[in-house]
């Protein structure tokens, strides 16, 4: 949250400004669109292939090597929302360097934030690739309560200690190197594991927000009339319930399964998107560029694609980020209730197994605690830097500057309530 | 307005109507939790497994049809007839009616300290751009907003509980509500929640005050003379009180609402959050709806009232042409 918005990124290529660019025009202008044709095709693909591990016959693993693992739907779901975070996150940047290059310098201003980004990608490299090196955390009384490397505890705490005790004190082992829970699980699985569901949880959930949240409120926006006024006055009734009671008592009928969670969650949570992405369509409606490409015989599905959608986007990713951490806390509280998936370690669950430890075993609870944390501060710095350098108000001056982003906050908020 | 505070009641109605209707239809859509746990200790016992069922059914009156079930419930939901707690042995109402104090004796004074305390430093903030307070501030708002309710909780009972002593591990009942005892176990509740209240009341405020920092009317009573401390309470926080009274309704109460309920599990207050957490471990569902719909109501409330506030504070504002809700 440091300096001044530099305007320097956006003379870098004076010569391109004004270009055309071809080759975007080429590819549009032929048949199906590349991009969604190949997500689509991925996202396919990806689904019969887990359809055929969930119907296979035989409960063998899908891979023995290098530790035992057999592929879920949820994991399917997973790496369909990377494949469409990618195609539409990470590629149109790799694509289009010089846009990537101006948005760097602008979120390269919060030094905090640049930090985060390193953590996150830590956490996202724990959760993805993690799993396939450490193996599932295990329940094995027997090593209950062992301390962390380096740590020793009076030996009458674990049942029977691990690593040499000494002086009465037992010691820390590598065979556990964050220590164990009460009933024997390794923290380190318990936390690798733990962090892919978060990222399950935060990344899945979020595309389905974003998914119909943007069509919703474009929708809305595009249609106009009856078809606007019954969408957002849904959004208002959806808005209006506290949704953690809701979830509370859906987890509490159904059962906690990691997927309903995911689904409830995400279908239940894109009010705000939508609005946002309503009102800044309308917004950008009325701007110069579209009114030409309406003039020139645009029609509103291909000024929805090609001008609105694209151009309210950096919102919809701000306000995805934004929404990750809240879904990640919702998760870990709904397991540390004991109402997430008994079938999966959360973080929330660990600290919830060492709530009761805590003069004996602090570490238990602790680490989780500090994963969660720390994930959860990233994401919002992360969110933040990511509100400032994808907003193209700021860019263009009008905004004084970065630090001023919260207006927004309260611009969208009277305008939602104004809408009720 | 009036006009519009009536529509607005109306829509409340329609709205908690439609969370009845959806938790009922929750209801019947689900396998009762309670069911299994019954039948499968009657057919322990060695009763026909049907039986025992029906039996279930029928004291739950779960074999009436779905209409008249339906009528019975908005019926009671009404009439504050809320069922009987199996787990408590005593009706829900009374429950609840036991249990509330001890909820409204830590979220009031975490309340208001946090509405205060977030408008004071919010303001502060936002009228001292990019100083080290500005940035302080900053860091506690998003401190707050990212620490775990129940995890901070538990940090807080392993420091100052566990290590330093200075405040009990276990909640006591059975001390007078005004004595030093209570005031001691209930600071860390209080100061969990108020955390995460004030954290977002500072960014809103700080947000809403930088709106007006640098408007016009600001710098004409600058150049006017009107001294620094003036401007920022007759200036900049008069208008900004108007969309921050709104957010301090509802989306204050929100965050009071699920943050108190893990405070107190982790703490062990037998307020709301603790009844009805005990009630979901227990499988009492009557109990379990009425602690789900409790706050739920609350949360209609709150939006009804930031609504009425909104209206009624932003002279800006003219509602007459809105009657269409």
């Amino acid at each position: 949250m440091t300096g001044e918005p530099d305007g320097t990124g956006d003379e870098a290529e004076p010569d391109r400004i004004g270009a055309i660019d071809w080759e975007t025009v080429d590819a549009d202008d032929g048949g199906v669109p590349r991009r969604p044709a190949a997500v689509l095709a991925a996202v396919l693909g990806i689904a019969a292939a887990v359809g055929y591990e969930a119907f296979r016959s035989g409960g063998g693993p899908t891979v023995a090597w290098p530790v035992a693992y057999r592929v879920t739907p949820l994991d399917g779901l997973f790496v369909a929302t990377l494949v469409v975070g990618v195609a539409y996150g990470a590629y149109p940047l790799y694509a289009n360097p010089r846009l990537a290059r101006r948005y760097w310098a602008r979120f390269r201003e919060h030094r905090v934030a640049v930090w985060s980004l390193w953590v996150l990608a830590g956490v996202c490299a724990v959760g993805v690739l993690g799993p396939l090196v450490v193996a599932k955390p295990t329940v094995e009384v027997a090593v209950g309560y062992q301390p962390p490397a380096f740590w020793s505890v009076p030996s009458a705490v674990p049942g029977s200690c691990v690593g040499p005790v000494v002086d009465g004190a037992c010691r820390g082992t590598w065979q556990y190197p964050l220590g164990t829970t009460g009933d024997g699980r390794g923290i380190l699985a318990s936390v690798v594991y733990g962090t892919r569901v978060s990222l399950q949880v935060g990344l899945i959930t979020a595309t389905i927000v974003v998914l119909v949240g943007t069509t919703v409120g474009t929708v809305a926006a595009a249609a106009g009339g009856r078809v606007d006024e019954a969408l957002m006055r849904y959004v208002d009734v959806q808005m209006t319930f506290p949704a953690f009671f809701l979830y509370l008592f859906v987890l509490y009928l159904f059962g906690g399964s990691l997927v309903l969670l995911i689904l409830v969650f995400g279908f239940t949570s894109w009010g705000g998107t939508a609005r946002l992405v309503r009102s800044e369509t309308l917004q950008r409606r009325e701007e110069g560029y579209v009114r030409a490409a309406r003039a020139a015989g645009a029609s509103t599905g291909w000024l929805l694609r090609r001008h609105l959608v694209p151009n309210v986007s950096g919102t919809v990713i701000t306000n995805a980020t934004l929404l990750v951490p809240g879904l990640i806390l919702l998760e870990a509280s709904f397991a540390f209730l004991g109402l997430g998936d008994p079938g999966v370690t959360s973080w929330g669950e660990v600290i919830a197994a060492g709530r009761g430890d805590l003069a004996t075993a602090w570490w238990i609870s602790t680490i989780p605690g500090v994963a969660l944390f720390a994930t959860v501060l990233a994401l919002n710095f992360v969110g933040d830097a990511l509100r400032d350098a994808l907003d193209p108000r700021v860019a263009s001056g009008a905004r004084g500057r970065a630090g001023d982003r919260g207006s927004s906050d309260t611009a969208e908020r009277a305008d939602g309530s104004e809408t009720r | 307005m009036k006009r519009y505070v009536l529509a607005r009641l109306a829509w409340t109605l329609v709205a908690t109507w439609l969370v009845l209707t959806l938790t009922f239809g929750l209801l019947v859509a689900a396998p009762d939790p309670g069911a299994s746990a019954y039948v499968a200790g009657q057919v322990q016992e060695g009763a026909d497994y049907e039986e025992a069922r029906e039996s279930y059914e029928r004291a739950r009156g779960r074999d009436a049809p779905v209409l008249e079930r339906y009528r019975n419930y908005l019926v009671g939901v009404a009439t504050l007839d809320w069922g009987w707690s199996e787990s408590r042995s005593q009706p829900v109402i009374e429950a609840i009616a036991t249990a509330w104090p001890y909820s409204v004796m830590y979220a009031a004074p975490a309340l208001l300290v946090s509405t205060v305390l977030g408008v004071a430093i919010g303001l502060y903030s936002a009228t001292h751009r990019n100083s080290v307070e500005d940035y302080a501030a900053s860091s506690l708002a998003f401190f707050g907003a990212s620490i775990p309710d129940f995890w901070f909780a538990i940090v807080l009972l392993l420091v100052f509980g566990v290590s330093l002593d200075w405040i009990p591990l276990y909640f006591r009942t059975d001390v007078s509500w005004v004595s030093w005892t209570n005031v001691r176990q209930l600071a860390a509740p209080t100061l969990v929640v108020a955390l995460s209240a004030t954290a977002g009341e500072v960014r809103y405020a700080r947000a809403a005050a930088l709106e007006y920092v640098n408007a016009e009317f600001i710098k004409a009573a600058k150049a006017k003379g009107v001294p620094p401390g003036r401007r920022m309470v007759r200036h900049v926080l008069r208008p900004a009180l108007v969309p921050l009274s709104t957010i301090l309704i509802a989306d204050l109460l929100g965050v009071v609402l699920v943050s108190s309920y893990l405070v107190e599990v982790v703490f062990g207050i037998p307020g709301l959050g603790l009844l009805s957490y005990r009630a979901i471990v227990q499988g009492d569902v009557p109990l379990v709806l009425a602690t789900v719909l409790l706050p739920t109501f609350v949360a209609l409330l709150g939006n009804l009232l930031q609504d009425v506030a909104y209206a009624a504070l932003d002279p800006r504002i003219d509602y007459g042409g809105r009657e269409g809700r």
